[in-house]
């Protein structure tokens, strides 16, 4: 008899924690959906490369990891990237919220919150996300307990190209009723903030360290090409999204005379497989290859971002910063990824 | 650090060229990724070939700290975990695992064989090159009456429209990797006696239909969803991704092609395949599928030589004909 009294307490102590909220009460409505709004989970759909699959996945992953840190969920969580603001949100249930990435002026009922910081949001309550104005191109948004979409083939992450994973496969629109997962509200997870020198800044002028190759100097490119490539402030080009980032064509000296059999044109090579992250030399043209990206194709690419500065492409806005790359070495490239993966952690969480 | 090249950053290692195994170069594609390519550039079915072999004694090797490989025409890209596997060892294992590959002559790929309808010259591919006359190029050399195949027959200097279509019919076509898009193949033709080629649209083609099948160089290709183009079209096949899983084919994924899959072409009716495609979708079409297959490579490279002649003969008038031919 007792272990049916414990259950029925249990039960009885959830219902009074959640509100006895049942699944239709435990929504995200949709307000504004903003220029591109989508959930995304870290680190993507991983492992389907070999089928032509990009891994989707946030284009920053550090602020998206790091919202999913001040609000206690796991840091690869369901959780929304907001893409330049202008998103707006009604919540039906008591929930725990952090906002990171680009500053965007963050309300819940018209009061400001702070961003990098864990906030309370009652049923009914309207969160609001002003535009990025001050630097930096995406925020993200986490709820304790995630956000509750199907998986596609192992992830939650929206592949927007294809229109699959995430919220019906696109992003979100006024009037969607998003779930949420159903997690009773914590109030120990309110007010925990990012330890200030953490939070990165963001600015017009970007500098990202990125690796030489895999197809560079002295067999693909000149060398007075790569020289170039790591010292030029290239323009964001206006026509970037998650697929890639377009910089500036440039009248490249090159290698080779031509692609020989894969082409006319001194970039054309036979097709192989993308990192992700990897700058792709589509004739002229330089672009950044990010989350939703082409897996494979017959271009070279002539350098490759590193694991710890990648997140900072998924901050440049289209049409106005500038970007340098910085050359590192790979044992540099490792040294930073650990540093950055440690950062990461419970220790670097204070009371806001 | 024998052996290791320092003037060229990118480069981790090579493995020198060794009997019938090309060199091998290990690049750095940044600290997650390793870029393995294979000889010159050529295109040479058996490098594609010896990458399955070694794709497959990386698989069984379990390497800890390896995510996931790509293998392609003369290429490998291995995604893994710097920071639990080192590159200069993980660099290491790949040149060990290459003394395991056995000689491409006595490689037994798995390989399942595929059977997909085709419907030349159908409706669909039609209006979207009637659409590429009407809003992209009216003068495009490489379309006549309405199509794209009597161009390819006047660049490979084959007799008629029918005649192209005899070529693609009468050869398997090795998918050597699939990407670019989900579920993308790149196909190969393993009989080089009807080894057609042709050169891409210009400008590329801002609509093509899901299904359609068409040509760039010797590259055959199958949209696996409505897009834009630019290889010359022959026709629509049945869908090869479908994200709502609606048939049997697609249970584990929406992707239905594997790289080493072989694809051979069945002609069908325009009508007909529009009957197939509904029965793809409800679910009541088998799609025709061997799987237990193995391609032998050694006979594979017998029959090559048992060709050669005719092979030959074949290459001299066409480019006798592409010589001639209008590009785009």
């Amino acid at each position: 008899m007792s272990i049916y009294l414990f259950f029925y307490l249990a039960w009885a102590t959830w219902r009074i924690e959640t509100g006895g909220h049942t699944e239709a009460l435990n929504m995200m409505e949709v307000v504004e959906g903003g220029i591109q709004t989508t959930v995304q989970d870290y680190p993507g759909r991983v492992g389907f490369l070999d089928l032509g699959m990009y891994p989707a996945g946030p284009m920053d992953h550090l602020a998206f990891r790091f919202a999913n840190l001040l609000v206690g969920n796991p840091l690869g969580a369901a959780a929304l990237e907001v893409t330049l603001g202008g998103f707006k949100a009604r919540f039906d249930r008591h929930c725990v919220i952090a906002v990171t990435g680009a500053p965007m002026p963050v309300t819940v009922n018209g009061v400001e919150v702070p961003m990098w910081q864990s906030f309370e949001v009652k049923p009914g309550d309207l969160l609001t996300l002003g535009m990025a104005k001050t630097g930096g191109f995406r925020a993200y948004v986490a709820i304790h307990g995630g956000i509750d979409v199907p998986e596609y083939m192992g992830s939650h992450a929206t592949f927007t190209v294809g229109g699959f994973g995430g919220f019906e496969g696109r992003g979100l629109k006024k009037g969607d009723r998003v779930q949420l997962k159903l997690t009773p509200f914590s109030q120990k997870l309110v007010g925990r903030a990012l330890r200030k020198e953490l939070v990165p800044t963001y600015s017009f002028e970007w500098e990202i360290e990125a690796m030489r190759g895999p197809q560079a100097d002295p067999d693909y490119m000149a060398a007075e090409d790569m020289e170039f490539f790591f010292s030029h402030s290239w323009k964001v080009d206006r026509n970037s999204n998650r697929m890639g980032i377009r910089l500036e064509p440039h009248k490249w000296q090159w290698a080779r005379e031509t692609g020989g059999v894969a082409g006319g044109h001194p970039s054309n090579i036979l097709d192989n497989g993308y990192a992700v992250w990897t700058v792709n030399m589509c004739g002229d043209q330089p672009i950044i290859l990010t989350a939703d990206g082409p897996s494979l194709g017959g271009f070279i690419c002539n350098a490759t971002l590193i694991h710890a500065s990648s997140w900072k492409a998924g901050q440049l806005v289209p049409g106005r910063d500038h970007v340098k790359f910085k050359e590192v070495t790979i044992d540099e490239a490792i040294a930073m990824a650990r540093a950055l993966e440690t950062s990461i952690s419970e220790t670097n969480i204070v009371r806001g | 650090m024998k052996g290791r090249e320092h003037t060229n950053r990118a480069v981790i290692d090579r493995l020198p060229k060794s009997g019938e195994r090309p060199e091998v170069i290990y690049r750095y594609a940044g600290d997650r990724f390793i870029l393995l390519e294979y000889g010159d550039m050529v295109l040479d079915l058996r490098t594609n070939f010896r990458i399955f072999g070694l794709n497959d004694a990386i698989k069984k090797a379990r390497i800890d700290g390896v995510i996931e490989t790509v293998p392609a025409l003369r290429s490998m890209l291995i995604h893994y975990d710097s920071l639990k596997l080192e590159p200069a060892h993980l660099v290491d294992i790949l040149k060990q695992l290459e003394s395991d590959v056995p000689p491409v002559e006595s490689l037994i790929i798995h390989s399942r064989r595929i059977e997909l309808p085709i419907a030349f010259e159908d409706r669909y591919t039609r209006a979207d090159i009637e659409r590429y006359v009407k809003y992209t190029r009216q003068d495009a050399p490489n379309i006549i009456n309405g199509h794209n195949i009597e161009y390819i027959a006047l660049y490979n200097g084959l007799s008629s429209k029918q005649q192209v279509i005899d070529y693609i019919c009468s050869t398997q076509w090795w998918n050597a990797c699939i990407g670019f898009w989900p579920g993308l193949p790149f196909m190969f033709p393993l009989d080089p006696r009807y080894a057609i080629v042709a050169p891409k649209y210009n400008p590329t083609r801002p609509w093509t239909p899901e299904g359609a099948v068409g040509i760039g160089g010797p590259c055959v290709a199958i949209y696996p969803v409505a897009s834009p183009g630019g290889y010359q079209l022959f026709g629509r096949t049945l869908p090869i991704f479908d994200l709502q899983q609606r048939n049997p084919a697609f249970k584990d994924n929406p992707i239905l092609l594997r790289a080493t899959d072989r694809v051979e072409w069945q002609p069908v009716s325009d009508d007909k395949l529009e009957v197939l495609r509904a029965k793809v979708f409800d679910g009541s079409y088998r799609y025709k599928i061997v799987s237990y297959e193995a391609f032998h490579v050694k006979s594979y490279l017998k029959f090559l030589d048992s060709i050669k002649d005719e092979v030959a003969e074949f290459q001299r008038k066409q480019a006798d004909a592409a010589k001639s031919a209008p590009v785009p």
